[in-house]
Order: structure tokens, then C-alpha cells, then sequence
């Protein structure tokens, strides 16, 4: 087995630096959850085709299953589990618990980070608007029809 | 009518907080110390002996903990049923579908059980094989297993009434053909396993599953342990629909890798893996001959269905039997005949699925349609004409002692305008109906019934375990809910230890559609215990009677005087103070036919309960792509009683996705030489957020005289349903009857242009 | 899916970049999003020895208005065309295309070089060993056989990208850059026309800006894309249709492009032919849809028969044209 060189990373996660040792080939994905432990973010496909991997970098929702570790070096990444702060639900995440948009909940955590960079770019957004921010975003469970009832909740409101 | 605190109520579910946060763990989300990476090798070839196997070189191979093969678990074969055991979790002599278990490596880290995998040399010899259910079924055939001649696994014959008379007195009577290829359930979390023995050989082991109990015995058959030893652990659950209850060779492999490597090792499945090795769903061939008189009343229908099952039996005789079960409780058929067969195909192995059938249920709703339409009757009084109604048997006969079909379908009709629209849109603009019911559980012999135990702590708080387990579906909430109701606690108050089989007593688990009836029904039992028990002691105390009380707010009063009342930790603490022991148990058997047997004597009470309902659709189709643009489906369905309405709705909302977007418009499985050529969700498509219609739910209370207070199923009718509808909206919006499932676009245009030529 | 072993580089300049692709040719793969590179390399459809990331080196970016053209850099994400207001207004099929790519996340990493320069692809192609395993090697992988089209001599794999075929409805010209030299062609000589090598690059050439050259008087373009579901998937069918007229009020320039019929997008060469001179009204946008049916080719490699999609062709090139001739007089 090829022996590769191992890359030694600064990773900025939720606004705590990690010092992560890798080889080259390893997803965001894997060291998010192997290295950081940081399993909130799910593989449901490995093919960038479900969502479940969802996180933002630099604000914006990437895959985090597509995005080599090792590029990600000086770009500031977000979680699921940064969005709680001191224990408290962040708004996003307390409107789709009030809204019952969680069902087995493997989707939810790509699912909020969707619609958080969604409010971010466009505090309120309209239907179509949210079905479209969220369409790459897959959920077997809801229909998503609480999920989009959830972010609607939060639209217009200010943060 | 009891008034309730909590049932009946939206409030927040336990659960949802942990999965919002992403703190909530999944099988695969485990890390446990040492623990090691599993991986599968998979058979290349459709069909083949096993000649040799030869893992020495993997076994050499640092980093790599352990090896096993069949030679490691030995050859019993298992089974759902006694006389369907034809699975060995890994093969001695053949392989029998493109991707079947053949061996598995424990290794420190991926890259080295991949590498590992590759050192493997397994010697093969290629057999013919079969892909199509004819090819199967044809004499010279190469056969699966030595027990099913001509692959025929399951045969399941109904024949009840008489109906060569029904036919002869029908004014009209029409056959059709239906079919649709397998579809999968694609849940949202791939498969994975977690294992790992302790120091006196117990096995602790988490993955997804529809009822811990059901995997927890041949776990301990094949581990050849007693089942107090083998611990199916509690772990969230990213979804089953019908799948995920039987034992996988993965749990079993992953088993023995831990036992052998002395660490524990988890394997996690990819997307493909968990398309192709764990189930799917069958595709279907169903022939409908059925006679209506001048009404449009059914007179008689007689039902042939081919199911292509893969590889194995798997649920096989359940699978065979359940699409004709749901359409003869949902429809009156007194004259009815169902040959149900079951093939064997050198594919992967199919189960049952929450959408199961879309061939046969659509079929039988196309032709109400059809007839309906040459005796001037719309679809849905068609629906009113042929309703279960309660106090009915069914064909089989089970008693309906609840049935709220006639209400669901009139509600919907009037919620999506059926009479204003029927027959009065534009073209290529459509409005359909489906109906459908599904049996709250079926007989499961000695798993048919659930228990529940409740302790109590001095505080007043409570802890409630049950093996019901939640697949996402909102079991976990139900369970503290009615717990919490019963004792007048809040949600806070009750802890809950579920679905882990070191601790919990025997459940069904959750796949046929029984948890809240049977699972609910026996916490609400030992609830109402432990309820007397503190009553007694209040009553004593008050010098009351114990039915002059009330238990709410954390209290025990005199109902008509509410300043008389003690606290329940008090009440608690004074039995605790006379040297007694205070806690409650209840169980739930339901009151089912035990001599019903799928195949030997499929009659009898199925079920105490059925759920019923119906679903309409409004579609408008681009004639020039066949694209279908669905503008709002609205769902009607008596759950006997809604113990949370939203949480309700949601089944209705990803029903309606499931069976209706996703089963009718897009997703099916495609296949090359018995491989699968979209086994990933780039591949096979479930619907997307963008995709999906307006959505109207209408809950029907019919307050079943059984379930928990009226409670039945409402998480797989409406998917059925939904399926139905969509296939009749599609059909009216086209004007052609569509018999080939999903309707994708080719089809639909293809209709179109047959038609237009078919016109001149 | 676990990635294969292979060595990292990060070049911080393009001479620096261009120079590696010198010395290591064939054996290093570009990755720039990540979207395509990433997917090849689980399904192990690649294993070179290095991954170059190219999406930090400067001069790569940025949409800028020049007096004769508009020139992209191949880093720009699709994100970033989609919402420039310039080509939504003026290269609507530009912008358009950008919209349907995929879905948002995954048109936020990608770039419209990485976009153009997509693989083409097929249900037995884009298949990782569980599946390939014991059936004969196709065309695309090195063998010789085609497992779509039984005994097929040529691979039928598809090329489904959305940028190219309505960039190439504006006739635009892509730079190709290597040590020491850099050419410019139009990005419709970049396709080689056949599956198995879909593109005429050298093995050390590296995509770094796209040329729009300036459209004048009244013009308009559309993009039209046929999926199965509302986002995320490839197209099944597209076409892209630029119409221009001349002072007299005819059509002076015609480009009707189809994607997702072949393993390159195809400029229906007739149907510029059939609308020149020819008023926007009057002209035969039937006709030229027609043409592009006859360009198409469809067989049964994707989510939906091949016979469908050519059908398809048909109707988005109609759908496109028409599209192209709202928006022609949306401007005037």
C-alpha cells in the first residue's frame, strides 16, 4: 500500500482551531467525524447526491464529502454543532423542532444548514424560494413539508 | 370523550431536540476504544459455486485483526419462517446474487481492510442464471435452491365466495395486466453495524433495526449463545419503512469479526451496499379480472400476482400476501380469488416495503376507474359504492370493528373539490383517487405481543421500558406521552429505556405497523398499574374511593375535591416507607387468529384494528415532455384516534412522497445481468423538497373500541394510497389508463402519441 | 466511499501549476470544485499518483466586461455566474445554464471550468466494482466492448454538462495554457466528438479563462434543460439557442446547440442555415428543431430510454429557440 505523505492542518471548526495530521486522501467529511468526532455531519450517499454531509465553508453549504481535507486549510468551517450556543437552540433549530420538520433526523442537520445559509443570504425568503435553497438537500421521512413550514416560520424575522 | 393533557396535543417530540443539535447518534456515528474497520467481499457473479476460498494472504496482512468466511459461522440456515430457512449469513457452496456476502476482514483503518478485501482469492464457477420471473419459472431452468422447484418460492392461495357466479351475474367485467420493477426504501442513513464482546462473551451490539427482539434470537442461534447474553443495543434510526426488521448477514459478520479479533468493529455499508445487500422491494406482474353490476358494485375479482423475490426468501410468504390483504380490507369483495406467487431470481433479495405493490393496488383502483367510466360513474363514487364498512368481515375473515373509509373519502372529495373538478378540467389536467387500508400487525406467534415495565423513583419521576423501538417515526415520544397522561406527569418526568434487548421485554417491533397498537397499548396498561397501585395508597390516605380520584399536574386528588391531594413522589414515598416495593407492568396480546397461517390457512382475524383511507391528487401533465406537474394531494385517513396530529401529518406528507412523487413518478430500479445500475441517490431518485405539491391532511377519528385510546396505524396507508391517486390523476389528466409503474415521462408521452394516432 | 492514495499538490501560482503538469502529464488529475474529481476518484473510474487543487491560484477569477468580450476565469463558480446580473441580462443562456446546475450547494463549489470540462458519462461507465465486476471492460475503460449497446464498435456515453452548450451558442473561445505557450480556441473544438477521450487537450494543458465575445444590436439566448426531478440531476436532454437579428429585423445569427445528445454538445449547423434572413416571426423554429432531432443521438444509457430523449431534443430545441426570441424582444 502506497505510503503517503501526511499533511499537518490548521482547521478552523465552529470557531475552535484543530490541529489535524492527514494523508491527502481524506475527505472534510471523514476528518470532521474520524479525527474531530464531530458527528452531527452524516454520509448518506459519498456522492455529494443527498445532503446529509452538508456543511458551510466560509459561510457557504459545501459537501463536505467532495472537499478534500487537506484544501481546506485558512477557511473557516461550520458544523451542525455550531450552531447551539451555551446549550441553547439556535432559532433555525428550535423552529424545526416546534415544527415537528424532524422525523429519523439523518436529513435534519444538513437540512439546517441549508436553510441557515438560506436566511443568512435572504432573511425572508419566499416558498419557492426555500423549496429551491433546499432541493439539494434529500429527505425521505417528512415530504418536507414541515421542513419548509419550519424556515418559513423564520422568514422576515429579523436576527 | 376523555380530555387529555398531552394526547390529542402538538407539543414537542422527546427526541427531536438531540437530532436538531446533531448530537443524537447513529449506528455508524459509534466510536468505541480499539475498535476496528469491517468490510464485506461480494460475490461478481449473479450465480455460482464456491470452490475455493483463499484468505491467507489477507490474513498475513498487518493491520488486519481478523478474517472470517462461511467456515467461521458455520452452514445453519436461517429463516423468518421455519420452513422458509434457505439463508446461510455467509455461503458455503453458492452464490446467488451480484453482491452477496462472501467473506469480511476487520483492519485497523479502512485503506487496510480495503486492501485486505483484495488479497482475498475466492475460486469461482460461474452456473447459469436467472433475471426475468418467466426465465425462473421455466422448465430446465437453473434453480436457486433445491427446495423451491421451478424457483417458485411461496405460493399463497385465497379463494373465498364463489366467483364464476360473480362473474356470470356482472354486467360488466374487465381484465387487465399491471406491473412495476422494484423499487427500493432508499432511508435516508445507509446501513451499519457496531459490535463488541465483553470479558463473559455477552455481545453488545447497535444497528438499525425494525424490533432489536427480532434480531436479537438468531444472533443468539447462530453465536450459539443464550439470548440474555446477546444485547441489541438502543441507537437513532435514520428510517426502516418495512425494512431493517430481519436479521443481515452484515449484524452477523459483524459479529463474529468482533468475537474473533477480540475488538470491537464496526462496518458501515455505502449507498450501494445498502441498496444491494440489505433489501429491496419486489417488482410485481399482477393479472386483475373483475366484474361489477350496473351500480358499480364488485361482484367478483379474481387476482393472480407474480413477485420477483431475489435471491432468498427473506419475508417472503408476509411479502406475497400483504398487497391482496390491504385491498381486501380497504374494498368490499365477497367473491374473490388470489394466487399470490413468489419467484426466485438470481438477484438481491427483496422485503417488504411501506410502498409494496404499486402494481397491484394501482391496478385494482385503474379498473374501478375504467368500469366507473363506461357506466357513467365518476372514480370516486365508485370508492363509496365498493368501501369497507365497520362491522364487516373481510374476505378472510377479520372482523372490522372500526372503519372510517366512507368518511375519508367523502372529506377528501370535498377538501380538493373532486365534484367541481371531475371531468371539468382542461385537458392534460387531471384529478385521481386511491384508496387503501393497512392492518395494524399481524399474527407473530411468540413475538406478537409487547410488555412494558415502569419504575418509579421517590421524586415522583418515572421510567418507563418498553422494546418498542422508533425508526424516526415518533415512537419514542408516544411511548413518554402516554405514560405521562396516564400518571398526570409532564414529558420531563418520564425517562424511557427502549428497544435494547439486555433490558426491555419482547415487542414486536415496529415493521408491521403495530407499535402504537400492541407496543402502546401495553405501556398505557402498565401505566394504568402502576396508576392503581398509587391510587390505592391516595384513596387509603384520603379515605375515599379510588375511583373518586385523578391524577394530573404531578398529583393525586379527589376529583370533585380538587384541595384534597397528596404529590406523587409522597404517594410513592409511603409505599416505600411500608417496605413496599411500588412499579407497574402491562402487557398486550392482541386478540388474533393463531391458526392463521400465510400460506397453510391464510384466514382468520388478521389484525384487531385497520387503518383506512384515501388520497386525492390534482396533476397537470406537459404533453410534450410527459412531465407531470402535481399541484396539491390531500390525504384523508382514520387513525382511529390522532395521539399527535402533526406528528400524524408528518406520515401523511412523507407518504405522499414516498408512494405518490417518488413510487408513481420516479423512482424504479434498472437493471443489467441482475446488477443494479442506479443502486445511488444519483441514480435512483427520491423526491426533492422542489418537487413536491401542496399537501392537505384530514385526520378521521373513528376511535377504534381496541387500539390505545382508539388508536390504529397511520404511517404506510397513505403512501399506498397516494401511489393510487397519483396513477389515477395521471391516468384522467392523459385519458389513457396507465398499467406500467412509475409513470415517467417516456410512458407519458408515448400514450400520448399512440393516442393521437389511434384517433385518426 | 474511501478515496484511493494519491500525493497532494497545491501550486500558488499558474506558471508553478503548469510547470507540475509538465513533469507529471497524465499522472495528475486538476480538481477545482471537487465535484466531478472527487465522485471519479471513489468510483476509482481514475487513480492518478497526484491531485492538483487549483481552485486558491490567482488570476483565475472574476467575470470582467472587456470592450469586444466578456472573459471568465475558470475558477469562477457557477454560483457566481448564475447571480451576475451582466449575463442574466445580456447572456441569459449563460446565466440560465448556471441556474439549473445541480442544485445550489453543489453550484456553489463548482467552477465553469470544471463544469465545461466534465467527463461525459453512462449508466455503465459511472459505476464503482460491485457492479463492473465479472461483466466485459466497455470503450471508455479501456476494453472493447460497449455494455449499452450490445456490440456496439464506439462508445455511446453522453456528455451532460450545462455550461458548454450554451456558452458554445455564443461562439466562446476558451484559453488553453502550458508551459510557455497558450492557445485559444473556440470551446466547440475543445470536444473531440467521441466518448472515450471526450476532449482534444494535451496532457499538459491546463483551462484558465473562458472568451464571450460581445454580441451586438438585438440578440437574445435561452437554455433549456429536461430532468426527472426539479434540481440536482444532469439533463437528460438540453438545448441552448442564441438568435440575433440585423437592422432589416431578420435573423442575422443563429446558434441552436444541444447537450445530453451525444458525447458532445452539437451546433445544429442546418438550423442556422434555415432562420437566416428570415423574420422572427415567420421563421420555421419547428423546422430547426427538427434538424436538431436529425443531430441527435440517444440510446439506452441514462435514467430514461434513449429513444425519449431524442424526442426531447426536439422539444428543448424548440423550447430554447423560442426562449431565445422572448428574450430578443424583452431587450429591444
Amino acid at each position: 500500500m502506497k505510503k503517503m505523505k501526511r499533511y499537518s492542518l490548521t482547521l478552523t471548526v465552529n470557531n475552535e482551531t484543530h490541529a489535524v495530521v492527514t494523508p491527502p486522501n481524506r475527505t472534510l467529511l471523514e476528518v470532521l467525524r474520524d479525527d474531530l468526532h464531530l458527528t452531527g455531519t452524516k454520509e448518506g450517499c459519498g456522492e455529494g447526491a443527498c445532503g446529509s454531509c452538508t456543511v458551510l465553508v466560509d459561510g457557504q453549504p459545501v459537501r463536505s464529502c467532495l472537499t478534500l481535507a487537506v484544501a481546506m486549510e485558512g477557511r473557516t468551517i461550520t458544523t451542525i454543532e455550531g450552531l447551539a450556543q451555551g446549550g441553547r437552540l439556535h432559532p433555525i433549530q428550535a423552529a424545526f423542532v416546534e415544527h415537528h420538520a424532524i422525523q429519523c433526523g439523518f436529513c435534519s442537520p444538513g437540512m439546517i444548514l441549508a436553510a441557515y445559509a438560506l436566511l443568512n443570504e435572504n432573511p425572508n425568503p419566499g416558498e419557492a424560494e426555500i423549496r429551491r435553497a433546499i432541493s439539494g438537500n434529500v429527505c425521505r421521512c417528512t415530504g418536507y413539508a414541515k421542513i419548509v413550514k419550519a424556515v418559513q416560520s423564520l422568514a422576515g424575522e429579523g436576527r | 370523550m376523555e380530555k387529555f393533557t398531552l394526547l390529542g396535543k402538538n407539543r414537542k417530540r422527546v427526541d427531536t431536540a438531540a437530532k436538531a443539535t446533531g448530537e443524537a447518534l447513529f449506528s455508524a456515528d459509534l466510536s468505541l476504544p480499539r475498535m476496528l474497520v469491517g468490510k464485506v467481499l461480494r460475490s461478481p457473479h449473479p450465480h455460482a459455486r464456491i470452490l475455493a476460498i483463499d484468505t491467507s494472504k489477507a490474513e498475513k496482512l498487518p493491520g488486519v485483526k481478523a478474517v472470517i468466511t462461511a467456515k467461521d459461522i458455520g452452514g445453519d440456515k436461517w429463516g423468518v419462517f421455519r420452513y422458509t430457512q434457505d439463508q446461510q449469513f455467509l455461503p458455503t457452496e453458492k452464490v446467488r446474487y451480484v453482491g452477496e456476502e462472501v467473506a469480511a476482514v476487520a483492519a485497523v483503518d479502512e485503506d487496510t481492510a480495503l486492501e485486505a478485501l483484495a488479497l482475498i482469492d475466492v475460486q469461482y464457477e460461474v452456473l447459469p442464471s436467472v433475471f426475468t420471473m418467466a426465465d425462473a419459472m421455466a422448465d430446465g431452468a437453473p434453480q436457486l435452491h433445491d427446495a423451491y422447484p421451478n424457483n417458485i418460492n411461496v405460493r399463497v392461495k385465497i379463494d373465498v365466495g364463489d366467483i364464476e357466479k360473480g362473474f356470470n351475474e356482472s354486467y360488466l367485467v374487465r381484465e387487465d395486466l399491471f406491473s412495476a420493477p422494484e423499487d427500493t426504501y432508499c432511508q435516508a442513513e445507509p446501513y451499519a453495524v457496531a459490535a463488541q464482546f465483553d470479558q463473559a462473551g455477552n455481545i453488545e451490539i447497535w444497528m438499525p433495526n425494525a424490533g432489536p427482539h427480532m434480531k436479537a434470537k438468531p444472533l443468539a442461534n447462530v453465536l450459539k449463545i443464550p439470548l440474555n447474553k446477546v444485547r441489541v443495543r438502543k441507537i437513532t434510526i435514520g428510517g426502516a419503512f418495512g425494512g431493517r426488521s430481519e436479521i443481515s448477514p452484515a449484524d452477523v459478520i459483524c459479529a463474529f469479526l468482533a468475537r474473533k479479533a477480540r475488538r470491537p468493529v464496526k462496518i458501515v455499508y455505502s449507498r450501494e451496499e445498502n441498496t444491494v445487500a440489505t433489501r429491496q422491494a419486489h417488482a410485481l406482474v399482477t393479472r386483475i379480472k373483475t366484474g361489477v353490476d350496473r351500480e358499480g358494485k364488485v361482484l367478483a375479482r379474481e387476482i393472480i400476482c407474480h413477485m420477483d423475490g431475489g435471491a432468498y426468501s427473506s419475508t417472503g410468504p408476509i411479502a406475497t400476501s400483504v398487497p391482496f390483504l390491504c385491498m381486501e380490507q380497504a374494498y368490499r369483495m365477497d367473491n374473490v380469488r388470489f394466487t399470490g406467487y413468489r419467484i426466485l431470481t438470481n438477484k438481491p433479495i427483496r422485503g417488504m416495503f411501506r410502498v409494496h405493490g404499486r402494481a397491484f393496488a394501482c391496478g385494482v383502483d385503474v379498473q374501478l376507474d375504467r368500469m366507473g367510466e363506461e357506466l357513467g360513474i365518476d372514480p370516486l363514487t365508485m370508492r363509496l359504492r365498493n368501501a369497507r364498512q365497520a362491522g364487516d368481515y373481510t374476505p378472510t375473515r377479520s372482523y372490522v370493528a372500526s372503519c372510517g373509509l366512507t368518511e375519508a373519502i367523502i372529506r377528501v372529495g370535498e377538501k380538493s373539490g373532486w365534484k367541481e373538478k371531475f371531468g371539468k378540467l382542461p385537458p392534460y389536467h387531471g384529478i385521481g383517487i386511491g384508496c387503501n387500508s393497512v392492518q395494524t400487525g399481524f399474527p407473530m406467534g411468540i413475538r406478537g405481543g409487547s410488555q412494558a415495565f415502569i419504575k418509579l423513583n421517590e421524586d415522583g419521576g418515572i421510567t418507563v421500558i418498553t422494546g418498542i423501538v422508533d425508526n424516526g417515526q415518533g415512537n419514542d415520544n408516544m411511548v413518554v406521552q402516554i405514560a405521562a397522561e396516564e400518571l398526570g406527569l409532564t414529558p420531563d418526568d418520564v425517562q424511557l429505556i427502549s428497544a435494547d434487548t439486555e433490558v426491555t421485554p419482547s415487542d414486536p417491533g415496529s415493521y408491521s405497523m403495530c407499535e402504537t397498537f400492541i407496543g402502546g397499548n401495553a405501556v398505557r396498561l402498565a401505566a394504568r398499574d402502576v396508576k392503581r397501585k398509587l391510587f390505592r395508597i391516595a384513596a387509603g390516605e384520603f379515605g375515599t374511593g379510588e375511583d373518586e380520584l385523578t391524577a394530573r399536574d404531578r398529583k393525586i386528588f379527589v376529583t370533585k375535591n380538587p384541595e384534597i391531594s397528596m404529590s406523587i413522589a409522597k404517594a410513592v414515598r409511603i409505599a416505600l416507607s411500608r417496605n413496599e416495593s411500588i412499579s407497574g407492568e402491562g402487557s398486550y396480546w392482541p386478540d388474533v387468529d393463531a391458526k392463521r397461517e400465510w400460506v397453510k390457512n391464510p384466514y382468520g382475524q388478521l389484525s384487531e384494528a385497520f387503518s383506512f383511507g384515501a388520497v386525492i391528487v390534482e396533476v397537470k401533465v406537459d404533453p410534450e415532455t410527459g412531465q407531470v406537474e402535481v399541484l396539491e394531494a390531500t390525504a384523508a385517513q382514520d387513525v382511529g384516534f390522532a395521539l399527535h396530529p402533526q406528528v400524524i401529518e408528518g406520515q401523511f406528507e412523507g407518504g405522499i412522497a414516498m408512494g405518490g412523487q417518488g413510487g408513481m413518478l420516479t423512482e424504479f430500479l434498472q437493471w443489467h445481468e441482475g446488477r443494479v445500475l442506479n443502486p445511488s441517490q444519483s441514480g435512483y431518485l427520491v423526491p426533492l423538497a422542489i418537487d413536491m405539491p401542496k399537501i392537505n391532511s384530514i385526520i378521521v377519528e373513528t376511535i377504534d373500541p381496541k387500539g390505545p385510546y382508539g388508536a390504529k396505524e397511520a404511517g404506510m396507508s397513505v403512501a399506498m394510497s397516494a401511489a393510487q391517486a397519483y396513477c389515477g390523476a395521471i391516468s384522467n389528466a392523459v385519458g389513457v389508463s396507465f398499467h406500467d409503474y412509475p409513470i415517467t415521462p417516456d410512458k407519458i408521452v408515448k400514450a400520448i402519441e399512440e393516442k393521437k394516432k389511434t384517433k385518426k | 466511499m474511501k478515496l484511493p492514495p494519491f500525493e497532494y499538490l497545491e501550486p500558488s501560482t499558474v506558471p508553478e501549476a503548469l510547470s507540475m503538469l509538465d513533469a507529471y502529464r497524465d499522472r495528475v488529475q486538476i480538481i477545482a470544485g471537487g465535484t466531478e474529481a472527487v465522485n471519479r476518484l471513489k468510483m476509482r473510474l481514475i487513480s492518478p499518483d497526484y491531485i492538483m487543487n487549483i481552485k486558491k491560484l490567482p488570476d483565475l477569477g472574476g467575470i470582467v466586461e472587456h470592450e469586444q468580450s466578456i472573459i471568465i476565469g475558470a475558477n469562477v463558480s457557477i454560483n457566481e455566474i448564475r447571480d451576475s446580473s451582466l449575463l442574466q441580462d445580456k447572456y441569459k443562456a449563460i446565466a440560465e445554464a448556471a441556474f439549473q446546475v445541480a442544485a445550489p450547494p453543489l453550484a456553489n463549489m463548482g467552477t465553469i471550468g470544471g463544469n465545461i470540462l466534465q467527463n461525459t458519462r453512462c449508466l455503465f461507465y459511472n459505476q464503482s466494482e460491485i457492479v463492473l465486476k465479472g461483466l466485459e471492460v466497455c470503450h471508455k475503460r479501456g476494453g472493447a466492448s460497449c455494455l449499452a449497446v450490445k456490440g456496439g464498435k464506439r462508445c455511446f456515453s453522453v456528455y451532460q454538462g450545462d455550461m458548454a452548450p450554451a456558452l458554445i451558442a455564443f461562439d466562446a473561445q476558451c484559453v488553453l495554457e502550458k508551459s510557455g505557450s497558450r492557445r485559444t480556441i473556440s470551446i466547440r473544438a475543445l470536444f473531440s466528438g467521441e466518448g472515450v477521450q471526450p476532449f482534444s487537450m494535451a496532457g499538459n494543458e491546463m483551462l484558465t479563462g473562458i472568451i464571450i465575445p460581445k454580441q451586438n444590436g438585438a440578440y437574445g439566448s435561452a437554455y433549456r434543460k429536461l430532468r426527472l426531478r426539479g434540481s440536482l440531476d444532469y439533463p437528460l436532454s438540453s438545448a441552448a439557442a442564441l438568435l440575433a437579428i440585423n437592422a432589416d429585423g431578420k435573423f442575422a445569427v443563429s446558434r441552436l446547440v444541444i447537450g445530453a445528445a451525444g458525447p458532445a454538445p452539437k451546433i445544429v449547423d442546418g438550423a442556422s442555415a434555415a432562420l437566416l434572413g428570415k423574420l422572427p416571426e415567420e421563421a420555421n423554429l419547428k423546422a430547426a428543431a427538427d434538424m436538431a432531432y436529425e443531430l441527435s443521438e440517444g440510446v439506452d444509457n441514462l435514467a430514461l430510454p434513449g429513444d425519449y430523449r431524442r424526442k426531447m431534443v426536439r422539444v428543448l430545441a424548440q423550447r430554447a429557440l423560442k426562449g431565445a426570441r422572448a428574450d430578443m424582444k424583452r431587450g429591444m
